[in-house]
């Protein structure tokens, strides 16, 4: 018996290190989610938390995609609707909308996303830098992944972070 | 090096609070030329500053105060009158040392002002040694050895250099001239201790590393934050009791000798600072407790542990409410902390203006917070400064006024409920209102109308405008017309009140009202449609309740007297574009704003209630935002914004308010009903079989209906906006939220305040149709019923046009 725990912690252990090297080998983590027909997908590491829907507060004079402030566990924290901010028409929540918690620095911010697809691992060689369509500093494009038959946009966490208005 | 850093730091604390203080008791020997302890206590300063100078090798530092040293030991043996020419001198040469010590705390290095012309002064008063005229470098070393020899102070190697300058006769010559000088100094020192009564402790002065050391100490401990006369100096505090019963107690700026040391302990503000926002969690989450206990008092009434809960919540808020002080105390500051350097500044204003003003000061240990503290400085200084230039007339002028030819500046703080007054009042000429007006019409800050239209108190403030002087000459004092805006610009960052008064040819009265804290502060919280606002209490003058044709409108914006003013107003949600779905409420309640010198009515929906609120930054990303302060988090989870007022009244200048045609608007949409399926009912039910019952029993009306499951939902739907519902039909026991919490969710909506709502239930007492009513239904439907009346009563409710059925 005790062997054959010994067995499956060496196992275990084995496939830990093989992860640690995964990771080492220019792999990138990220959370994959959809906004309108697109799928998009942030850092894994640029994640504080995937939160469920909850009251916000309006604030005045500000762009139509900041839809206001909400309160997690004491903090104020800014709500972004990226539907709005990509130009698409605002949606009622369903029970698959989530609010992204993003955390660069200092700055947080949530961000309200229809659904969540999957957790992703796509090596650095299969992203692709951004179109050339897009100008320049101000996209808010990291790249582009491809995985298997999709093609996913990574989104430039500080941009999203950024006032722009 | 790290330690000889930190000496540093130490030095330069003490320094400059020593220095603080040295400025006022200067000030105070002017007029008390005799008073020894005074002497002895700014002496001490020169002396202590000198000592650790010298051990830390600020060789410009030392050499100045030496000279100051020297002067003042004079003026200590009554071999030297003070007068005011003496004091000009000695006061330089303080500003002198200011500069040095900045100096050092920026540079770490004494260099860069050259104290020699001061010196030569200081000696020239002090006896004129002769040997000052040597340059400050060549000056220096000779102190040191004399200070050397006498005190034995260990700074031997600083010295070796400088013999080599002299020949050995030279310095013999000068040590021991200097040695016999400092011995009869010493020596009459004692005697004028033991004349005045004093036991001579034998190890006086004789070692000046020892001295400041020991000083050090026991100004250190003598240092409470909260006494406005800390750095008093332990030999002045060591004297015996005989002393307080001098004469000078009646003397202007009069100082409490405290016989007890306090014990103190330095923190750093940072820790407070951190401290203070733990306090605002606390805060918060003592909010959440109450709400809770509120809600659970109502559900469960009449159960036992009940009254326990109760208790802890009050000790929880009681104590939360006692440490917010606790830890808020901790980081006030005397006033005296700002007074101090203001006699300084009247007698050099005097002097140069030739005036003879006289300043009083009280309540200087009136308390308030630091952040606060820092911001009242410069309003204050404009003020006096102002009241110097403007208000105190020439002496002649006003000896020819029969008034007396000094004339009085009295500056006063005092505690007034949550705030802090500090009022400065003189005695001058006053402030004439008709010609503040004449003046502002010519600078083109006001209009020929308004200036009609201005109450006397309304044409004292012209003075806060930018701009504005009524200086017919601008001196070097003021009259640049910039002053007193930043005294309002100032006033309003701290959201204090400013209040003008003047008598003509009596004089004038400029009151700052301040709140005492600024992070955590009682809001009024006030409802428009179903957002919520929290605003500062501190600028809320008060409330009013008007019906709405009490507002009229004036060249298009609306205004509404009060008592004999003309109160503008300005609808909260025309300010931040909160849409007005429906209002048909005769009455709307005024909030007046008053900030700074101006007022503004604030329409909004309903008034909810006062709260204790921490304000909380809304972070970079929507930082700035027009009229919102910040936000913070209420009992209930939530958060409300917090009005900025300041922005507000700029704001609701160029607003327009809408109160009276929105509400006409409004009142049209209603009507609009062209078949049956225009009228919407929700039906709410968890049992799909009730909703089907009363489906069918409506569908032949031709309404359109719309159905939820319970409570959640229908809120949800409700607050969706998809459709206009005339009436609501709810089952009272549902799953997730009832009928009665829904009935109330609902009402606490203005737009919804109209909506009927009926309950269809099984439930009959008289108590559930009593909770019903409360709740806001309007109707109770007893199950089972008939089809013909459920339509009935849903037809009366919705107001079912005839010609449709």
């Amino acid at each position: 018996m005790s062997d054959k725990l010994k067995e499956v912690i060496n196992q275990q252990s084995q496939k830990q290190q093989a992860d640690t090297l995964d990771q080492s080998d220019d792999i990138v983590q990220l959370v994959g989610f959809m906004i309108g027909d697109e799928e998009y997908a942030v850092p894994i590491l640029a994640i504080q938390e995937i939160i469920k829907p909850f009251e916000w507060t309006r604030v005045p004079q500000v762009p139509n995609y900041v839809l206001g402030v909400f309160n997690l566990r004491g903090s104020v924290i800014p709500l972004i609707d990226l539907r709005v901010k990509f130009g698409l028409q605002q949606k009622k929540q369903t029970d698959e909308t989530r609010f992204i918690v993003l955390k660069k620095n200092d700055e947080v911010a949530g961000f309200v996303i229809d659904r969540l697809t999957m957790a992703l691992r796509i090596k650095k060689d299969n992203i692709g830098p951004a179109p050339d369509t897009v100008n320049g500093d101000e996209t808010m494009i990291e790249g582009v992944g491809k995985q298997e038959d999709r093609i996913i946009t990574i989104l430039k966490v500080d941009k999203l972070l950024e006032r722009d208005f | 090096m790290d330690e000889f850093q930190e000496i540093l730091q130490d030095f330069l604390v003490e320094s400059f609070e020593l220095v603080e203080k040295l400025d006022e008791d200067l000030i105070e020997l002017e007029s008390n030329p005799e008073d020894l302890e005074l002497l002895n206590g700014i002496f001490r300063v020169a002396h202590t500053i000198k000592g650790a100078s010298s051990f830390l090798n600020f060789d410009v530092l030392t050499h100045l105060t030496h000279h100051m040293e020297d002067v003042l030991n004079k003026a200590r043996h009554g071999e030297l009158i003070i007068t005011p020419d003496i004091m000009d001198v000695i006061l330089e040469s303080i500003d002198l040392m200011k500069a040095l010590l900045e100096t050092i705390r920026d540079t770490g290095a004494d260099a860069g002002i050259d104290v020699s012309e001061c010196v030569v002064r200081l000696d020239k008063i002090s006896g004129g040694d002769g040997n000052v005229e040597t340059p400050v470098a060549a000056a220096e070393p000779q102190q040191e050895v004399q200070e050397e020899v006498v005190e034995e102070t260990p700074a031997d190697d600083e010295d070796e250099l400088d013999y080599d300058n002299m020949s050995p006769e030279e310095i013999e010559a000068e040590i021991e001239r200097l040695l016999n000088q400092r011995q009869e100094e010493d020596r009459k020192k004692r005697e004028a201790k033991i004349a005045a009564g004093e036991k001579v402790p034998s190890l006086d002065s004789d070692s000046a590393s020892e001295e400041p050391k020991e000083e050090k100490k026991e100004s250190e401990a003598a240092k409470p934050v909260s006494t406005p006369a800390p750095t008093q100096s332990a030999p002045a505090k060591a004297k015996p009791q005989a002393k307080k019963e001098d004469p000078k107690a009646a003397a202007p700026t009069k100082r409490s000798s405290a016989s007890n040391v306090e014990q103190t302990i330095r923190v750093d503000v940072k820790r407070l600072d951190h401290l203070m926002n733990l306090i605002g969690e606390l805060v918060l989450a003592k909010n959440r407790l109450i709400k809770i206990n509120d809600d659970v008092e109502e559900r469960y009434e009449g159960e036992e542990f009940l009254e326990e809960l109760n208790q802890v919540v009050s000790i929880v808020s009681i104590v939360t409410t006692d440490l917010q002080i606790a830890v808020m105390k901790t980081r006030m500051l005397p006033i005296g902390k700002v007074f101090n350097k203001f006699p300084r500044m009247i007698r050099d204003l005097s002097r140069e203006l030739n005036k003879k003003i006289e300043l009083e000061i009280s309540g200087e240990d009136t308390e308030l917070d630091k952040s606060i503290v820092e911001e009242i400085g410069d309003p204050l200084v404009h003020i006096i400064r102002n009241s110097c230039d403007h208000g105190i007339e020439e002496p002649e002028d006003r000896i020819a006024a029969g008034k007396p030819e000094t004339g009085t500046i009295k500056l006063k703080a005092y505690n007034e409920g949550n705030h802090i007054i500090i009022q400065v009042d003189d005695d001058g000429k006053g402030l004439d209102a008709e010609a503040l007006k004449a003046k502002a019409l010519e600078k083109g800050l006001i209009s020929e109308k308004e200036a009609d239209g201005m109450s006397e108190k309304e044409a004292f403030l012209l003075i806060m405008k930018p701009g504005f002087s009524t200086a017919a000459k601008v001196t070097n004092v003021s009259g640049r017309g910039v002053g007193m805006d930043v005294v309002k610009t100032n006033i309003e960052k701290v959201n204090g009140i400013i209040e003008v008064d003047s008598v003509k040819g009596k004089g004038s009265s400029m009151k700052l009202k301040i709140p005492l804290t600024l992070a955590i502060i009682q809001a009024l919280l006030v409802g428009v449609q179903e957002e919520n606002y929290a605003i500062p209490l501190a600028s809320v003058l008060e409330t009013v309740r008007i019906s709405k044709d009490e507002i009229y409108t004036v060249e298009g914006r609306s205004v509404m007297r009060l008592r004999e003013d003309v109160l503008s107003l300005v609808h909260i949600g025309d300010i931040f574009e909160v849409e007005r779905i429906l209002d048909t409420s005769e009455h709307a309640y005024v909030v007046v704003l008053g900030l700074g010198t101006s007022k503004l009515g604030l329409i909004v929906d309903t008034l909810v209630g006062q709260e204790e609120i921490v304000i909380k930054s809304l972070g970079d990303y929507l930082k700035g935002v027009d009229g919102i302060a910040g936000a913070t988090i209420r009992g209930d989870g939530g958060v409300t914004l917090i009005v900025d007022v300041v922005a507000l009244m700029d704001i609701a200048r160029g607003v327009k308010s809408t109160v009276m045609m929105e509400a006409e608007a409004g009142a049209a949409k209603i009507n609009e009903k062209n078949s049956p399926s225009d009228y919407t009912v929700m039906i709410v039910d968890d049992s799909s079989t009730d909703r089907m019952i009363m489906r069918k029993a409506l569908e032949p009306m031709g309404i359109t209906l719309v159905e939820a499951s319970d409570g959640q939902e229908a809120l949800h739907t409700l607050k969706s906006g998809d459709h206009n519902f005339d009436a609501m039909l709810i089952d009272i026991e549902m799953p997730r939220m009832d009928g009665y919490s829904l009935a109330s969710e609902i009402k606490k909506y203005n737009r919804y305040k109209n909506l009927p709502l009926i309950a269809v239930t099984s439930r009959s007492s008289k108590s559930d149709r009593m909770r019903g009513v409360e709740s806001g239904m309007v109707e109770y439907i007893t199950k089972p019923y008939s089809a013909d009346y459920l339509s009935s009563v849903v037809q009366r409710n919705i107001k079912f046009k005839s010609e449709f059925m």
